[in-house]
């Protein structure tokens, strides 16, 4: 039950960096590598913040946004540029953006692992028996409520429609009078920050480091091909399946092996079905945006 | 006794000819071959391991693996090109019928699932403990303070081997076939060539290269440890052949001198060890920097592939069609 509930945790929190991720592959069609150091920059600058503020709650909210505003720019200045030249110009550009990003931090805090000075919080009891605790339970609880949100804010209002206009069809939407960079840089501000919820969280159920961005990127990239590459609602429901799948596959696996076991999946999926679930739920296929994918 | 500096750049330049033959391995399969491989690092681990295995003699007290053969280190060598090419082998099999993206995560994923089969099969390879005193060649026939440089002229000696016989491959019609279908695959179908047993092939090639370079990599560290074999790897070996010029061989050797220079000039100053860790975290931002800026000003990099010019078709292909290296890579599909 326990390994249960922290999966869903595990979940959620690889839940808020694949849509964010999976957000700037559907709106600019590139592998975006510096999506995990999004990640790292949020947990760093909350750290930061929270010290400055003596508030943990007010730093990572300044946090979040700041690194949305980052994402913003480094769309507008690194990326933006380039993107007619293709996207392993811009794959390797983020590579670049990744090590920038990654030298920086570890240049201005040093390498050592650190924590968020949070009060250490006992676990809430249902039937007598801990469950959760109140941080756990925050982290779902925001999981949701983005996914949600996110979901009516496609579905449902205009910016988010639009937003999808420019994904399907850039050239189209722009014949329509609709402005792409404007709309790029919302996916850019919502992925980023999102990213940095994403990089918060896993440093209040542990702690942060250097390497937090390239080992979370990877389970990123394997929530979004189980998703299947565009598809949104599919790789909300990865992630919390591979969140569930490396708390529980520890119960069977030497524990060592939590990680690769997200890989593993993967290469599975790849192997069998590379259109990921959304080939085998049609509910989670959405718009058919599979036409550009195809040529990644 | 040779002077300290002497010493230092003789290690730097044995460490770029290890990353100069990985580079050399994956400019084959990426830049010879379109194949967006990011788990090179694969293949140069299976190489080290291998080696390291073949090599090393009976475990001591402290250690806990199981084999190690003791054998000579010609046949470490051999072994090592035979692990990688074994390695490269199962995972094109397995996934080379992917294309692109998919294939780039897949080949990310496997590499980091056997970093992690390393890092815990302690029997096969002691864990994160590591296994040391490496055998190296030509060991006993030199004295301690030469030798050093001796090791540099024998990976010197790999190097130019390897770069010869690459180019060759690259000449001949299996390289251009490669070229052909990195260019346009349906097209070099049509003419003939099987996509799918020309990308193994070639996959293969770049496994044996990095199998050979893992076991410098040995001879250097003279320990190996899995945490050697992060991503990291093919990260630096990318940015080496991205920055040295894709489908290069020149160019990958040239940027894989280049860069391992650049990131130890720094380590002559005498640095305090905290702010010897600042400044490495520095000098990879700058790394980033630069590789980001050579994307963008001079995409195909610095020593640009050299297309073959016919005289004939020359005339027939409008002159502001130019090739555009890694963009047509990408954008070409």
């Amino acid at each position: 039950m326990e390994n249960f509930v922290f999966g869903i945790v595990t979940g959620s929190i690889i839940l808020l960096g694949a849509v964010g991720f999976s957000m700037t592959l559907n709106s600019d069609h590139f592998v975006n590598v510096a999506h995990g150091q999004m990640l790292l920059l949020g947990a760093y600058l909350a750290l930061y913040f929270s010290k400055l503020t003596g508030n943990f709650a007010l730093g990572a909210i300044i946090s979040v946004i700041m690194t949305g505003a980052l994402g913003m720019l480094f769309y507008a200045a690194v990326y933006r540029p380039i993107k007619t030249k293709g996207p392993l110009i811009l794959l390797f550009t983020s590579v670049g953006l990744s090590y920038f990003i990654w030298g920086i931090v570890g240049a201005v805090s040093g390498s050592q692992t650190q924590a968020y000075e949070i009060p250490a919080v006992r676990a809430i009891r249902v039937f007598g028996t801990p469950l959760i605790t109140s941080y756990e339970l925050t982290i779902i609880l925001v999981a949701v409520i983005f996914a949600v949100s996110l979901h009516l804010f496609f579905a449902k209002t205009r910016q988010g429609k639009l937003i999808r206009a420019v994904a399907d069809n850039h050239d189209l939407a722009r014949i329509r009078g609709i402005n792409p960079l404007r709309r790029a840089l919302y996916v850019w501000f919502i992925a980023s920050g999102m990213a940095a919820m994403s990089g918060i969280f896993l440093g209040m159920i542990s702690s942060i480091d250097l390497e937090l961005g390239w080992k979370q990127i990877l389970i990123i990239l394997s929530a979004t091909v189980l998703g299947g590459l565009g598809s949104t609602y599919g790789v909300m429901f990865a992630a919390i399946l591979i969140g569930l799948s490396m708390e529980l596959g520890i119960l069977i696996l030497p524990s060592h092996y939590r990680s690769a076991i997200a890989f593993a999946i993967i290469i599975i999926v790849l192997l069998v079905r590379p259109e990921g679930l959304k080939s085998v739920v049609p509910a989670l296929r959405g718009r058919p945006v599979e036409s550009d994918m195809e040529s990644l | 006794m040779m002077p300290g500096f002497v010493l230092f750049l003789i290690s730097s330049l044995t460490l770029a000819t290890v990353y100069a033959l990985v580079a050399l391995a994956l400019n084959f399969e990426a830049g010879v071959d379109g194949l967006w491989d990011l788990g090179v690092v694969s293949f140069f681990a299976a190489g080290a391991y291998a080696y390291a295995i073949l090599t090393v003699g009976p475990p001591d007290q402290m250690q806990v693996y199981r084999l190690g053969f003791g054998l000579p280190l010609w046949i470490g060598v051999i072994g090592a090109a035979g692990a990688g090419t074994l390695v490269a082998y199962l995972i094109g099999r397995a996934s080379l019928h992917l294309k692109h993206v998919y294939y780039l995560i897949t080949t990310f994923a496997f590499a980091e699932v056997i970093r992690e089969v390393l890092t815990n099969e302690r029997w096969l390879t002691n864990g994160t403990a590591g296994m040391y005193r490496m055998a190296q060649p030509f060991k006993s026939s030199f004295e301690t303070n030469l030798y050093p440089l001796v090791l540099l002229l024998v990976m010197v000696a790999i190097l130019v081997v390897v770069f010869i016989a690459l180019n060759r491959v690259t000449k001949r019609p299996f390289g251009r076939a490669l070229n052909a279908l990195r260019e346009n695959e349906d097209l070099a179908a049509t003419a003939g060539m099987a996509p799918y047993r020309y990308h193994l092939r070639s996959a293969m090639i770049a496994g044996a290269v990095a199998g050979i370079a893992g076991a410098c990599y040995v001879w250097f560290n003279t320990v190996i440890v899995p945490q050697q074999f992060t991503s990291s790897i093919t990260f630096v070996a990318w940015t080496v052949i991205v920055v040295g010029g894709l489908g290069n061989n020149r160019g990958a050797v040239l940027g894989a001198f280049l860069l391992i220079l650049t990131e130890d000039v720094l380590r002559l100053f005498d640095l305090s060890s905290t702010v010897a860790v600042r400044v490495a975290s520095a000098r990879v931002a700058v790394i980033g920097l630069i590789l980001m800026a050579v994307l963008r000003w001079r995409p195909r990099g610095v020593l640009p592939e050299k297309r073959p010019r016919f005289s004939r078709s020359e005339a027939l292909v409008p002159a502001e069609a130019p090739a555009q290296g890694l963009q047509q890579v990408g954008s070409g599909e």
